[in-house]
Formats: C-alpha cells, structure tokens, sequence
C-alpha cells in the first residue's frame, strides 16, 4: 500500500427521480488497499461500485481514477474489471475464450491472448478447464474464470459486487481467504461491496459503513468494531451482534439505569448529563456469567453449543445474546449474574443515535 | 373388456389413445394427402380420371414436360428471388425494430404491440391495401418517391414486368416484419443485462458488443426466424392473388402460384402435384433446419 490516490470520489451525489440514492459521499482509496463497502441492502452500496465503474451514471460530484478524471468516461475507457455478482460470463465462450476477451477485443494477436490466459489459469487453479462452457462448470470454478476474466487485464482497480454470495458456506469462507491473497499478490486496488460484515471484516483493510445512501463511518475493521461512531454501525458491526437495552442515566450521572427486566443499574466511567435517555450498548463477549458482584442478572433460555463456543439467549426484554468460550458452564433455565466493566459499555443518545 | 376400460381410464391405453388421436389427425390431413399429391405426379391426370386413384403411370414424365417448359425456370427464379429477398428484408427491418424496442422509452411496448397489426391481417386484406399503396397512377409510394425526388416518371408498380416482382415482395416484408420482430425481441430479451455490461468494461464498444456478444447468443434464434421464414414465404399466395395474379406475362409468378394455376385454371392437376412435390422438399429441408436450430439451444 502507498500513499498514491487511485481512486477519489468527493461529493458524489445520485438521485433517481425523486429518490437520493447516494448522499455526498467522500471516499478516498490508496493504491493497493483493499476496501470493503458494507451495509444493509438497499443501502447504496451496489449504486456506488457501479458508478466507479460507469455502469451509473452520477448526478454530481467528480470521480477520479488513477488521477484522471472519469466522469465523462464510459466503462470501457476507464480500465477498471468486475467481478459481479452473477459471474457474468459469457455463455458462448469457452473459459478460455472467456479469459481472453478484453485481449481480442483489444486486438492483442491470439497467441500471446492465450499464452497470457494459460499463466492466468495456472495461477488460480483453471487450466485443466480452458476448452469448458461456463455451464459445465461449478459455481466456485465460475467464480474463478471471474477473477481470472479480471486480473488478465491488469487493470487500475478490481471491483467486486458481492462476489461470494451464490456459494455455498464452506466454499465461500475458502475463497474470501482466496481473493485476499491474490489482492495481496497483485498489489491491486479492490473495491468489495459485500452486504456480510464477516466478509468486509475479514477481508479489508478499510471498511466504509453504508446507510441510506451515506457513509456513516469509515476506518479500519476493529476500529469499527471498537470504537462505532453510532448505533447502526454499533449494531452492524459484529457477529453475534451487539445487545442494546434502553436506560435513562441516573440522578449521580454517573450511572445508568436499565430498563430491563426490573430496573437495574450499572456504574458508568464517565459522567453525563441526569435523566438523559441512552441506549446502552454491550458486546456479548463483555458480558461475564459470573454470580459475585454482578450488574445484572437474568435467566438462560436458550443454549447453543457449536464446540469451540457456546452462545446463550437469556429469557429477558430485550433478550440478550452472551457467549462463552470452551464448553458452557451453565444451561438453559439457569438464573444467573453477568458483569461487565465500566469501559465496555457504549452509550447512545436515544435521538440521535449517536455515541455518547 | 374391463381391463381394457381401466386400461383406457388411467393406464397406458389414455396415453396412446391421446397420441392416436393426434397420429390420425396428422396422417389423415396432412400425410394422406401429401403421398396422394406425390403419387398424383407420377400419373397421367385429366379431368376424366380425376375422381378414380387407379391412373396410367407414367414415371418422371410431367417432372420432364415440366421442365421442357420454357415458363418453368424464370418462375423457379422468381421464386428464388421472392424468398431470399422477402427473408433478408422481413428479417433485417425485423431485427432493426427488436434493437430498436430493446432501448426503454415511454409507450415502447405499445408501440411494439401495433406493430403486431401487419401480422395479424388477413393476406388478402393486406394485399389490398398494398394495391392501393403501389397504385401507378394516385398511389401513395409514387407520390412519396416522387416528393423526394428519387423518381420522375410514375412507376406502375403491379403491371410493369420490372417491377410486379418487387411490389409483392414489398408487400410481404411489411406482411412478416412483425413475426420476425417479435421473435427476435424475445431472443435479445434472454440475453442478460450483466453479460454486455462485463464486455462493455472488457472494453467493447457497441458495435463491437453486438458482434461478439448479441449475434453469437441470437445463433438459435436467428436460425429458427430464417427457417420460419423459408417456410412462411414458400407459403404465400394470398398476395399474389390480391396484387398481380403471378402477371404479366408471368413476370411476378412463383412455384406456389403457378401450382395453383396448373391444377385449378389449367386443369393440369399432375403437373400442379408436380411443382408441390418439388416445393415440399425445400420445404423439408428447411424444417429440418428449424428443427435442428431450436434443439441447440446455448444459453448458459
């Protein structure tokens, strides 16, 4: 990663009709990071990566690539490749006709086109099938001839719409690890718009939170996961996700007072002002099954034991989600106590939603 | 007997009685009669012997005397000529407007609707119109070529031996543009959106787009439209009876219109069967074509 720009959007603005899809967004990319553009659908997340690649057209704002501005550019002159959701290949071409494309169209002669194709194939795992129709082929090797249709063109950056998510669990976490490594490998730009936060976490070096058609935080995974800038990237963020109980802080400011089951109070680290109302933010794994000096306690109405973890719901309003590591100490119907310290409590103004 | 009753209610005597149905049907009028024409031309047939089937055999005669005929050639070229321009004009305005429609704009798929209105009239009805249309003295295409300039004179497009070929044909693109339309929109409409936006960033230009993506996806489609066509246009009589009756001096006769002739004008029934026989091979060919095409469908 350098500090060179490769891709510049400021004030991007795109309405259709009457309908603000995409709201002032600012996003700077450097050349070789790797950034994953997260949020829930219909969030502008899909509009944004298409209008990089000129597939939309922007209502206002500049988009530069690689230092040139691309405004005016139609996707063909921009040299940036694709990898959508669908695969989009070409279902009257053989994979290797598939991969060469943009060579032939580019009038490289066949030989060295296929010649380049062949290095590509060996590269990801294609070459025993180059004379295949992409209907013989598996979703996860469709999904290759994808990546190999883009990286063939060495192009200014790799775009990824939602790549991964017509395969199957197990396929998909192999290739998430895959797409990384050969990001790395290439030193390429990639934009990976993805709706899993897992996927956006585990993949990227720099995360950009979508909502309504606006960024509403950007930074890199853990800082997300650390330190949200609000509730729904709060409540976004993480896997299981974070509990929220509404509370009001109490008369002292520095604590708070839950609105939970009966009213139970947690000591705060920081003083705020009386009677506000907040909802209070806790991770599961802050939350301590313990019975000495706990803050809160509550009743075990479901267990979920996948082996190396095991997740609990209590039985409360709001129902909360704890985890555990190893082997579960207690079981569904088990009243317990759960602690959590000061420093691992989020609080969020009820209006705004912001962190407090 | 009861086992043939239940076998009739739901055993395999329902599913052959349903093909028997449809089996007897096709051989009845459709089989019969095309091995009674075929036989018909191999005979020697007069209006005495007509109602009888034992007639004089008389080999590949009527194919020779057919032949000897110095009218015979010029139609089979006419026809020739009638086919492969009807089929190149129907398809290439058909695929202009199916491009065309492709493109969303407001009211495109009414529009698209009445041009179906060709399609759905009558053949003599449509001739009609193109008899007022391609009129030599008041018709509206003298009129409209004369305003721009491209012609001087009145062209008398039915009784002119230049041209009578030319106003039928004209008259049948309009006929079978819509058909043609209508199919290939269906073709491009199969097409997905995504594939021509990966060859777009694959850098493809349009045109270079339609050539490498559009026509090689349309192969099936497009083999089906041009053998339906082969099939439709050997089919058509009604404009040549409404426009120019095959005249004059046979300058706009075809095989289809000239058996017709033979048989009921001329009385000549086994050379009529005689050009029908020929006719019903290409015909052959030509589905065996459309058969073949729409079985290789390639779609991913």
């Amino acid at each position: 990663m350098s500090d060179v720009i490769q891709i510049e959007l400021s004030n991007i603005n795109k309405h259709y009709g009457s309908f603000h899809a995409l709201k002032d967004i600012n996003l700077s990319i450097p050349k070789g990071q790797f950034v994953a553009l997260v949020g829930p659908s219909g969030c502008g997340k899909s509009t944004l990566l298409r209008s990089i690649a000129g597939l939309e057209s922007i209502s206002g704002g500049t988009m530069s690539i690689a230092g040139e501005a691309v405004n005016n550019l139609p996707p063909r002159k921009r040299d940036v490749a694709m990898v959508f959701q669908s695969y989009a290949l070409y279902p009257h071409m053989t994979v290797l006709n598939n991969l060469t494309y943009s060579l032939r169209i580019k009038g490289t002669n066949i030989k060295q086109a296929n010649k380049a194709a062949e290095e590509i194939a060996k590269t990801i795992g294609l070459s025993d099938l180059l004379s295949r129709y992409p209907r013989e082929l598996s979703g996860g090797q469709r999904q290759r001839v994808a990546m190999g249709r883009a990286i063939i063109r060495d192009p200014k950056a790799f775009l990824f719409d939602e790549p991964l998510s017509n395969l199957d669990a197990s396929l998909r976490v192999h290739m998430r690890k895959e797409i990384r490594a050969l990001h790395d490998r290439l030193g390429a730009t990639s934009v990976y718009v993805t709706h899993d936060q897992i996927e956006a976490m585990t993949m990227a070096d720099h995360v950009v939170v979508l909502c309504e058609g606006e960024i509403v935080q950007q930074g890199s995974p853990l800082d997300l996961y650390d330190t949200p800038a609000n509730k729904f990237v709060a409540g976004f963020i993480g896997s299981p996700a974070m509990n929220f109980v509404e509370g009001v802080i109490g008369e002292d400011g520095k604590s708070v007072q839950l609105n939970f089951v009966h009213p139970q109070k947690i000591a705060l680290n920081r003083k705020l002002p009386v009677g506000q109302k907040v909802d209070v933010g806790m991770r599961p794994e802050h939350l301590i099954i313990s019975n000495d000096a706990a803050n809160l306690s509550a009743k075990i109405a479901m267990t979920e034991a996948t082996g190396p973890i095991t997740y609990y719901t209590t039985d409360t309003t709001p129902e909360l989600t704890l985890i555990q590591q190893g082997r579960g100490t207690v079981s569904t119907g088990d009243k317990i106590g759960l602690k959590i310290k000061p420093e691992h409590i989020y609080l969020f103004d009820k209006d705004t939603g912001l962190v407090l | 007997m009861r086992a043939l009753f239940s076998s009739l209610r739901d055993g395999k005597g329902f599913d052959i009685s349903l093909i028997a149905i449809a089996m007897v049907f096709l051989i009845l009028f459709s089989g019969a009669p095309l091995v009674y024409n075929a036989i018909m031309s191999f005979q020697e047939v007069d209006i005495f012997n007509l109602g009888t089937f034992i007639r004089p055999w008389v080999g590949l005669d009527n194919y020779r005397s057919l032949f000897a005929d110095p009218s015979t050639l010029p139609i089979f070229w006419n026809t020739v000529v009638f086919v492969f321009s009807s089929i190149a004009g129907q398809f290439i305005v058909g695929f202009g407007l199916a491009l065309f429609f492709t493109l969303k704009f407001p009211g495109a798929a009414y529009l698209r609707g009445l041009f179906l209105v060709s399609w759905v009239m009558p053949g003599l009805v449509v001739g009609a119109i193109w008899n007022w249309i391609l009129s030599g003295d008041f018709g509206i295409l003298n009129h409209f070529l004369k305003s721009v300039g491209f012609i001087s004179e009145n062209i008398f497009w039915r009784s002119d031996i230049n041209y009578s070929l030319w106003a039928v044909i004209i008259a049948n693109i309009w006929l079978g543009t819509a058909f043609n339309m209508i199919l290939l929109s269906v073709g491009l409409a199969a097409i997905p959106r995504d594939v021509y936006e990966a060859a777009e960033l694959d850098g493809a230009t349009a045109i270079q787009r339609f050539r490498t993506i559009t026509l090689p996806m349309m192969r099936s489609t497009i083999g089906a439209v041009v053998s339906l066509g082969l099939i439709f246009t050997l089919q058509q009589f009604d404009l040549f009876a409404a426009i120019t009756s095959g005249g004059p001096a046979n300058s706009s006769n075809v095989a289809q219109y000239k058996a017709w002739e033979m048989s009921f004008r001329e009385y000549d029934f086994a050379r009529g069967a005689t050009i029908s026989v020929l006719m019903i091979v290409v015909v052959m060919i030509a589905s065996i074509i459309y058969v073949r095409s729409t079985k290789q469908e390639v779609r991913g």
